[in-house]
């Protein structure tokens, strides 16, 4: 057989390397910066650019489309060529693909701290941005393609059966989930309302948990674990079943994320149904990767890198342990809304995604600079700090959830509930929320450990831009699929097939749990009494959702007696039907607020109270933890975007009476006086067309449409 | 030319049965090599396969409990009418034990119902009315002047029914009677106590009938 020359293009490598490094940094830091920022609210800064409600989504999109998101790619621009003996398809694919994703990240942060967003978790992004991702992604998937479609190896191997479906998978979660009205260049409404809203976003939140964090990092596992210990794969035939199982019952998982909430009940035994069979598949992916270091444990205990492979797998088991638990709904009673969760994501986060990608870099950069690591002996220093980190930031999450939420469910005999001041359960955590910010800063230490250790290397070596390479040329492969071959044998040379197999199984789960619920009129039971907001409610609403509210505050009051005696009438599914985005939460540093403002309620307060409370929260209560919002009664309501607004929701279907936009201002302009009226004899002098007047009329309305009218279930 | 293809790769299979030294398992056959990353020919570990087998059972007996049997621990407003229900038979014979316990125990001294009172302030009224009951969006408690009256019953009255109107909600459904009854007498302690901050006088000078 011939052999052909050619060579490996490690440009595109290094970049989303050194990307991935950046904005780990960033995204690292900005977390430390959110853990303090949870128990100290002067560490809020007083302004809103750097306020918790805007850094928490920016943490979260930095570490995971930015920091994760790149070392995706970095091992997919590293191992793609190699493990198909071919260069990348196209050098200026790889760079709009770079430079692209890069604009994304920084267009990101800028907006996220300006108060751009759809309120909508992972997914807070406005509609040109998330319409720049799609084109992104599609000019990645067309690079990887044709890299598949040009290889020199007849099958392409189960790290590359990973990458495919992350691409498909995130293309439909992220263009589905994204569907949206524009009301101006930089602010939308989601087509979705309520239930369908929540369904369609926890459906997109799980799987990026799914196919962003997970499969690609199982690619980058069968591609580096093999590679670093040169040990063969444990078992081919584990790896089709659970690559397949996988991506199949990955996707049915996401109303685990709404466990008694007012979704049907229907959908979430769905939700905790396919949590549980996903165990096995999951640990299917941990046990092949760990058996195959089988025979190399001793090359484990010498190298950190392989260390880090191993203490990151194991959290991936760990997580996915914890994950079929977390979805049982006795379980979920105790861990939903508090920090159990917080602390659950975070061993897979530091552990899986972050180990496995100081590994790969510790790995790969020396490799593309044809030199050695500078230092072993720091790249130890900083696998046992990051794995101490873990431990430190997460056990006081574990304790910390569990006592919060066996707080909330305490009563005294007498049928009261023993801490009927939120407050109280929330003075509880700051210890546990010191420690855990403690634990953060040992890991943003391990990781400037690594910059150094990453930097020196790249001084010594020399970058090899071309890596030369030569293999035999691909012989022509019969056609059909011959008697010889099993059936997925056949299937792995036929890349295209490969992927529309992939598409079919991600997508059945989702139009089974999607389409009924908008179909089927008894999954959301109409309530008449539930009116859309007026013109001033809806620009409150635009600001609770700019302020990032959602993310200390749920409104979901679940059918548990510690809550409704806590909050009032637990929550139903037509509460909700005009609410685009829903605004369920998903964490409550803070108390719900879905009943806020039944005056008949547990929780009202009068709109002086909102006023001090939105200005100064520890003026209230030395207590609280809540950052100050002083802005909000300096800046100006938007008015004239009311009528675009309206114009939207009715495009949407929420019935507006015909030609309310010409009716909506002057609406706006005498609620917003009669709230500044109230406040004034209270002794608060306010303009009337202040954001806090707005924020103030929307607190009022939570929750009172339903307590008009008795309603029947 | 089909058969040719076929017999290429029936020869491929045979040439790669090695056997990896460390673990004696034969590798993959055929052309099972990535970038040098080699297959092993292991089967599914038994344990894993019957975990998942287990966990299929489990999730295919919760779904016949939900959707067949709609049993009542599994939907949810059951669950919730049946925990309400529960609690209450709970709470009233407590509350029975309470009283004729309390029938037969010597009442509390001034000291104890003033610091019961004073945590139930603490926790509840210090929101609105100041940590001192100088007053902050609700009145000041400090002074001689009352919006609704400053006898122990009018203040039950408030405290029972609330203000709504002015922000003053009904503390009836989350206090107990001993509890209001403590926290109004920690409140009338508070009088001419003088606290720093204090809050303009609202409602009328009260003279004690």
């Amino acid at each position: 057989m011939e052999l052909q020359k050619f060579s490996y293009d490690n440009r595109m490598t290094r970049n989303f390397a050194i990307a991935t490094i950046v904005w780990g940094v960033v995204g690292l830091l900005m977390g430390l910066l959110v853990a303090l920022q949870i128990f100290l609210p002067w560490m809020n800064f007083g302004l809103e650019f750097t306020t918790f409600g805007r850094t928490r989504p920016l943490h979260t999109n930095a570490v995971i489309f930015a920091f994760v998101g790149n070392a995706i790619f970095t091992a997919v621009y590293y191992s793609l060529q190699r493990l198909l003996k071919t260069r990348m398809y196209s050098e200026l694919l790889g760079k709009i693909h770079f430079w692209g994703w890069q604009s994304i990240i920084v267009a990101a942060a800028v907006t996220l701290l300006a108060g751009f967003t759809t309120g909508k978790e992972y997914a807070e992004l406005e509609w040109p941005i998330d319409i720049a991702i799609t084109l992104v992604w599609v000019v990645f998937g067309w690079n990887m393609f044709g890299t598949i479609l040009q290889r020199r190896t007849s099958h392409i191997y189960v790290s590359i059966w990973f990458y495919i479906a992350t691409w498909v998978t995130v293309a439909v979660l992220h263009i589905f989930n994204s569907l949206a009205v524009p009301v101006s260049f930089l602010k939308s409404y989601t087509l979705y309302a309520g239930v369908q809203d929540a369904l369609v976003q926890w459906w997109y939140g799980h799987n990026a948990v799914a196919f962003f964090l997970t499969t690609p990092f199982l690619g980058m596992m069968y591609y580096f674990v093999p590679k670093i210990s040169g040990r063969p794969v444990y078992s081919y035939k584990l790896s089709i079943v659970h690559f397949w199982s996988l991506i199949f019952l990955y996707i049915w998982a996401g109303p685990h994320h709404l466990l008694y909430s007012s979704l049907p009940d229907w959908l979430q035994a769905l939700g905790t149904t396919f949590s549980v069979m996903l165990l096995a598949p999951s640990w299917g992916g941990m046990i092949n990767g760990l058996l195959t270091l089988r025979g190399a444990w001793d090359k484990v205990r010498r190298d950190p890198i392989l260390k880090m492979f191993v203490v990151g797998i194991t959290a991936y088991g760990m997580a996915t342990f914890e994950g079929p638990l977390l979805s049982f709904k006795s379980v979920n009673a105790i861990s939903h809304f508090t920090d159990w969760t917080i602390g659950h994501v975070h061993i897979g986060a530091l552990g899986w995604n972050g180990l496995l990608t100081f590994g790969m870099i510790y790995w790969l950069v020396p490799r593309i600079y044809n030199t050695t690591l500078y230092s072993t002996k720091l790249a130890n220093i900083h696998f046992w700090i990051s794995t101490l980190a873990i431990v430190f930031y997460a056990v006081p999450l574990y304790i910390g959830g569990i006592t919060q939420a066996l707080m909330w469910k305490q009563f005294t005999p007498d049928g009261f509930l023993m801490y009927p001041n939120f407050l109280e359960t929330v003075t509880q955590l700051i210890p546990m929320y010191a420690i855990r910010a403690f634990g953060g800063f040992l890991y943003v230490s391990g990781f400037f450990i690594l910059v150094y250790n990453i930097v020196m290397t790249i001084k010594a070596g020399s970058f090899v831009a071309d890596e030369e390479a030569q293999a035999p040329a691909l012989e022509v492969m019969p056609v059909g699929k011959t008697s010889s071959e099993s059936g997925h044998r056949f299937l792995e040379r036929k890349p295209i097939r490969f992927l529309i197999f992939a598409t079919i199984a991600i997508l059945i789960g989702g139009i089974v749990e999607v389409i009924p619920t908008y179909l089927i009129k008894s999954n959301i039971p109409t309530i008449t009494s539930v009116k859309p907001y007026t013109p001033l409610e809806l620009q409150g609403r635009d600001i609770y959702v700019k302020e990032g509210c959602y993310n200390c505050h749920s409104q979901m009051i679940r059918p548990f007696r510690s809550e409704t005696e806590r909050y009032g009438e637990y929550s139903k599914a037509g509460e909700s039907v005009y609410d685009h985005p829903f605004q369920f939460g998903s964490k409550r540093t803070g108390p719900d607020l879905a009943r806020e403002g039944v005056k008949t309620g547990r929780n009202y307060k009068p709109d002086a109270w909102h006023y001090n409370h939105f200005i100064d929260p520890q003026k209230m209560n030395e207590a609280s933890i809540m950052p100050a919002y002083p802005w909000l009664a300096i800046k100006e309501i938007d008015i004239q975007s009311t009528p675009g607004k309206i114009r939207a929701m009715k495009l949407l279907g929420v019935p507006y009476p015909d030609n309310y936009e010409h009716q909506a201002i002057a609406d706006l302009k005498a609620q917003a006086d009669s709230i500044a009226k109230n406040l004034a004899t209270a002794g608060i002098q306010t303009d009337s067309n202040r954001e806090i007047i707005a924020l103030i009329a929307y607190m009022q309305r939570l929750g009172v449409d339903i307590m008009n009218k008795p309603v029947k279930e | 030319m089909h058969t040719n293809d076929e017999d290429q790769l029936n020869k491929q299979e045979e040439i790669h049965h090695e056997v990896d030294d460390a673990t004696q398992i034969k590798y993959f056959g055929g052309d099972h090599e990535y970038d040098g990353i080699k297959e092993l020919d292991n089967p599914l570990p038994p344990w894993l396969k019957y975990l998942f087998y287990v966990t299929i059972v489990i999730a295919f007996s919760y779904m016949m409990l939900i959707f067949v049997f709609e049993d009542d621990d599994f939907v949810q407003h059951k669950e919730y009418r049946k925990e309400m229900i529960a609690a209450r038979a709970k709470t009233d014979e407590a509350v029975n034990e309470e009283a004729t316990k309390a029938a037969t125990v010597a009442p509390p001294s001034k000291e104890e119902i003033l610091a019961a009172g004073k945590t139930i302030f603490d926790k509840t009224c210090l929101v609105c009315h100041g940590k001192f009951g100088e007053g902050l969006v609700g009145p000041n408690f400090t002074d001689d002047y009352w919006i609704h009256g400053g006898n122990p019953e009018d203040l039950l009255k408030v405290v029972n029914e609330g203000v709504i109107e002015k922000g003053m909600i009904s503390y009836k459904s989350q206090l107990n009677k001993t509890q209001i009854n403590n926290v109004i007498q920690y409140i009338l302690s508070l009088q001419g106590t003088n606290p720093p901050n204090q809050k303009a006088p609202e409602g009328e000078k009260f003279v004690k009938n």
